[in-house]
This record gives structure tokens, sequence and C-alpha cells, in this order.
């Protein structure tokens, strides 16, 4: 960027991006709630109808020999999370093409189009919580202290999954196919993921090459409220270390594809 | 001389001649210095110029010789190649002026949503509210999901919206070819108005009388080049001699 330099205080540049971020994701909202009956209700139904699914199969169904009881807060506290990552990601193949109009007519930091998708998706992240503290109620778990790793869990998956979009934004331009290639992508990280099992269902020979999924080191620390056996401080320090790379990665992507991705769309 | 507010300096740009043509992952990542590629052209190149505040700047050239591309790159929706392109201040961008209303949203809520994505405060736009409205003649629709606007009206409250924004630059691509007489008229007397404000005017367009109605001074674009820096009226005599008829 060092072709441009507009003179004006960086606080006040600062406070523009923030005040254009929080005008999006209030779009976002707005829009979803005013185009649909339901509004709320769709951002609890769908975890609820998944949790439904996967708890009949594999109680009901098979003989589960995986996960810990009360198997519905198990598979909440790590579905819920996995549905903000899935949604940002997926949605961010379409960052760009989405807002084209409003791209160049703006100057904003580009960035902006990408970390938007993973606030809207955060924000309904958080008021989908409520499903599990219902159930954590109904089925009587307990509340571990290690529910303090709901706040570092909740930076390390904003850095994630803001580094995998800002990688997978400018990307999709140039390579049309990698917008169904990161949908295939994403189901096969759904089960390479501890969501519907735990960390320490995996084989003792897996368990290192898993701590190289970040997601596992984040799923295990939502979980750690209920089941603290989950915690594994190397597999959190591994994918702390994965999710800056990925971070730093996707800022050096997207900055240094923004000249070509602005001229394509 | 006072610092000039828009500094254009060697700029240069280049465009792939073929959308579809190949392109490999060291193209993306090779950066400003890569050379041009066979399948490239420079859509501009070698462009400098200053504009000193309250300039008003008229574009003149032919089709596809880069004057829209001039603009973006002075409103920095673009990035250049080549050279540097600096800008002091903000700039109130005419061009896809509809670019951040959305469908379902209200006319009420999309002048919020745009004036606020365009850098005003919600207490200015609150203030001028009421003068945004009644300028875009659309009082009785405010509450209308703007999807339901006609094409008319949605330019008039975008015009609106945009030229209420308190920067000191104003970029007018040949958006207002649309919208009836009347309201063309209107808009052309608002920017008059900024202009006796002491605003930076940028200008592109294909009509005579509109460039020497706003202008002073022409940059005459040709084949990705500045060919002449100068008054509004020797800018307009050599382009006509160009491509007399």
């Amino acid at each position: 960027m060092s072709a441009i330099d507009v003179v004006r205080p960086p606080r006040s540049e600062f406070a523009r991006y923030r005040r254009s971020l929080w005008l999006l994701t209030v779009r976002d909202l707005r829009v979803r709630y005013s185009t649909s009956a339901l509004g709320y209700v769709w951002s609890i139904l769908d975890p609820l109808v998944m949790a439904g699914i996967y708890w009949f199969v594999f109680t009901q169904v098979f003989q589960r020999s995986v996960g810990n009881e009360p198997y519905i807060v198990f598979l909440l506290s790590a579905l819920l999370p996995w549905m903000w990552f899935n949604g940002a990601v997926s949605d961010s193949t379409r960052a760009y093409i989405r807002e084209a109009k409003l791209i160049r007519s703006t100057k904003i930091p580009r960035t902006i189009w990408v970390v938007r998708l993973v606030l809207s998706k955060g924000i309904e992240f958080i008021a989908s919580l409520p499903v599990l503290a219902l159930f954590v109620i109904v089925t009587g778990a307990t509340l571990h202290w290690q529910a303090v790793y709901f706040i570092p869990a909740l930076i390390m998956q904003s850095m994630l999954t803001v580094g995998v979009g800002l990688i997978v934004a400018p990307l999709v331009i140039f390579f049309r196919d990698l917008e169904r290639a990161t949908k295939l992508a994403l189901r096969f990280l759904f089960y390479a993921s501890p969501i519907i099992y735990g960390v320490t269902d995996l084989p003792p020979q897996l368990h290192l090459l898993a701590s190289f999924n970040p997601l596992v080191g984040i799923l295990s620390m939502y979980r750690a409220a209920f089941f603290p056996d989950q915690l594994d401080p190397l597999t959190i320090g591994i994918g702390a270390g994965v999710t800056v790379v990925i971070l730093v990665a996707g800022i050096l992507i997207f900055t240094r594809t923004e000249r070509a991705v602005l001229k394509e769309i | 001389m006072a610092e000039p507010v828009i500094r254009v300096r060697d700029a240069g740009i280049r465009f792939r001649r073929n959308r579809r043509s190949r392109r490999n992952f060291k193209d993306l990542f090779a950066g400003r210095k890569r050379r041009a590629r066979a399948n490239e052209f420079w859509a501009l190149r070698n462009v400098s110029f200053d504009v000193q505040q309250g300039e008003a700047i008229g574009v003149v050239g032919r089709n596809g010789q880069g004057k829209s591309t001039l603009l973006k790159l002075v409103a920095e929706v673009i990035l250049p190649d080549e050279g540097s392109v600096s800008v002091r201040g903000g700039v109130a961008p005419l061009i896809e002026i509809t670019g951040g209303f959305v469908d379902d949203l209200t006319v009420r809520e999309n002048v919020f949503l745009t004036a606020g994505l365009h850098g005003m405060s919600r207490p200015e736009i609150s203030a001028q509210f009421d003068e945004i409205i009644e300028f875009a003649e659309i009082g009785d629709f405010l509450d209308t999901p703007y999807k339901h606007l006609s094409s008319g009206m949605k330019v008039r409250i975008a015009f609106s919206v945009i030229s209420r924004l308190e920067e000191p630059i104003m970029l007018v691509d040949e958006v207002l070819a649309v919208g009836d007489k009347n309201f063309r008229e209107k808009c052309y007397r608002r920017i008059e108005e900024l202009l006796a404000g002491g605003r930076t005017l940028f200008f592109v367009s294909h009509s005579e009388k509109d460039l020497r109605r706003f202008c002073t001074r022409g940059l005459y674009l040709d084949k990705g080049a500045l060919v002449l820096d100068g008054s509004i009226g020797d800018v307009l005599d050599r382009y006509n001699t160009d491509y007399a008829i």
C-alpha cells in the first residue's frame, strides 16, 4: 500500500473501519430478519435439527462408543462453533462477488468484506448459545471452571476464520473451482474435527497429527466447560501456532492479490 | 503554491486483453515490478498531474482511452501498477452511486446505510435527512423497499445521498446522463453550488457543453497517455481537431 498515502489521522481511519464494519453487520442481520418470517429461529433451528439427527443416529441407532454423557451437550458444544466457522468460510467464497458494486465505489480497506462475514456469523453463534444452555439445564450437565477457556477459544477461532477467509476470498476470483472445492474441504473437515466424537476418542498415533488441525484445539477449549478431560495443552499450543501461520498467510495473500482482484471485479 | 489535493505521478495500470486467458499463481503474486506480458495492455501509462483545491477538471477523450480508469484511480477503488496516486482528504465518488443500496431495505434504512458507509456520522445524516429526501423528491416512498422504486427514483436518491457527503473532492462520471431533464438540471445546479463552496471537481463526460459549463482545466487522454493538460477550451479544441468528422 506504499503507493497511497491518505493524509488523515490513523485513529479516525480505524474508527471509520469499525463503524463501517458495524453498519454492514447490522445491515446483514436486518436484511435477514426483514425478509424471513422466522428470523432468529433460523439461526437456532439449523444446529438444533443437526444435533437432533446426530443424537438419534449415535445414541438410538448405533451403540455409541464415542463422546461423553450427556451426548447432546457434548455434541452442541462443538457443533455450534463449527457452524460459525463453516458459515463464515463458505460465505467468504462469495465475499467479493456479492458486494462487487459497493467495492467498486468505496475505498474502505478491503479486508472488511471478509471480517464482516466472520463478525455476523459470530453474532449468530453467540445468539445460538441459549440453545446449549437449555440442554445443559435439561440434562443437568455440570459446568466446570474450565468455562473460562471460552474466551481464548473465541479469539483463536476468530483469528483462524478471518485467516482462512482472507485466503479463500481473493483466490476464488481467479479460480472459480475453488468455490466448490471449499465446500468439499469443509465437509471433510467436519468429520476430521472432533465434533461428533471427542479428541480422546482418536487413536493415540493420530493424536499429534490431529493437533495440526487448529479446530481440534479450539473445539476442545469450548468443550472444556463441561468435559475438562478434552483439554490438552500440547494440542492447543500447536493449534495456536497453526492459527497464527494461517492468519499471517491470509494477510499476505490478501494484500498481494488486492490490486489484481480490484481489476477483476 | 499550496499542497495539491490530488497528486498523480507516473501512474500506470494494465489490464488483461483476454478475460479467459490462462493465469498462473506466479502472475498473481508477482507484485508491481513484473513487466507486462504479451496478453496485457496498458490502459494508462506515465500519467502525471497535480490538482489544487478548488480546481474543476474535465477529462476528455474518446471511448476506451482510459477516462473512467483514471477516475477510479483517483477514487482509489483500483490501484496503480506503476507510479503513485495520492489523494488528500476524502472523496465523494459519483460513480456506481447505487452501489451501496440494498434491495430489501427501505429507502430510509438505505440512506443511513449508504451515507454511513461513505463516512457520515449518524447525527450528520439525521440533520441532513430531510434535505436529502426533498432533493430526491421521494418523500412518499420513505418506507418502501428500495427494490420497488423506479430506476429513475433509485438514481435520484443515490445522487442525493452522495452529493451530501462533506468531502472536499467530487468525482463525477457520466451517471448524470440518467434521470429526466429536470432532475439532471437540478443535479448540475447542485454541483455548481458545491463548486462555489470550494470543492474540487473531477469530471468525466462526452458532452462539450457540460465540460465547458463546469470545468476550467482539461486533461486530454488518448491511447492511455496524457496528451494535453491545459485550459478546458484548449483541450476541447485539440480534441475536436484530432477527431474532426
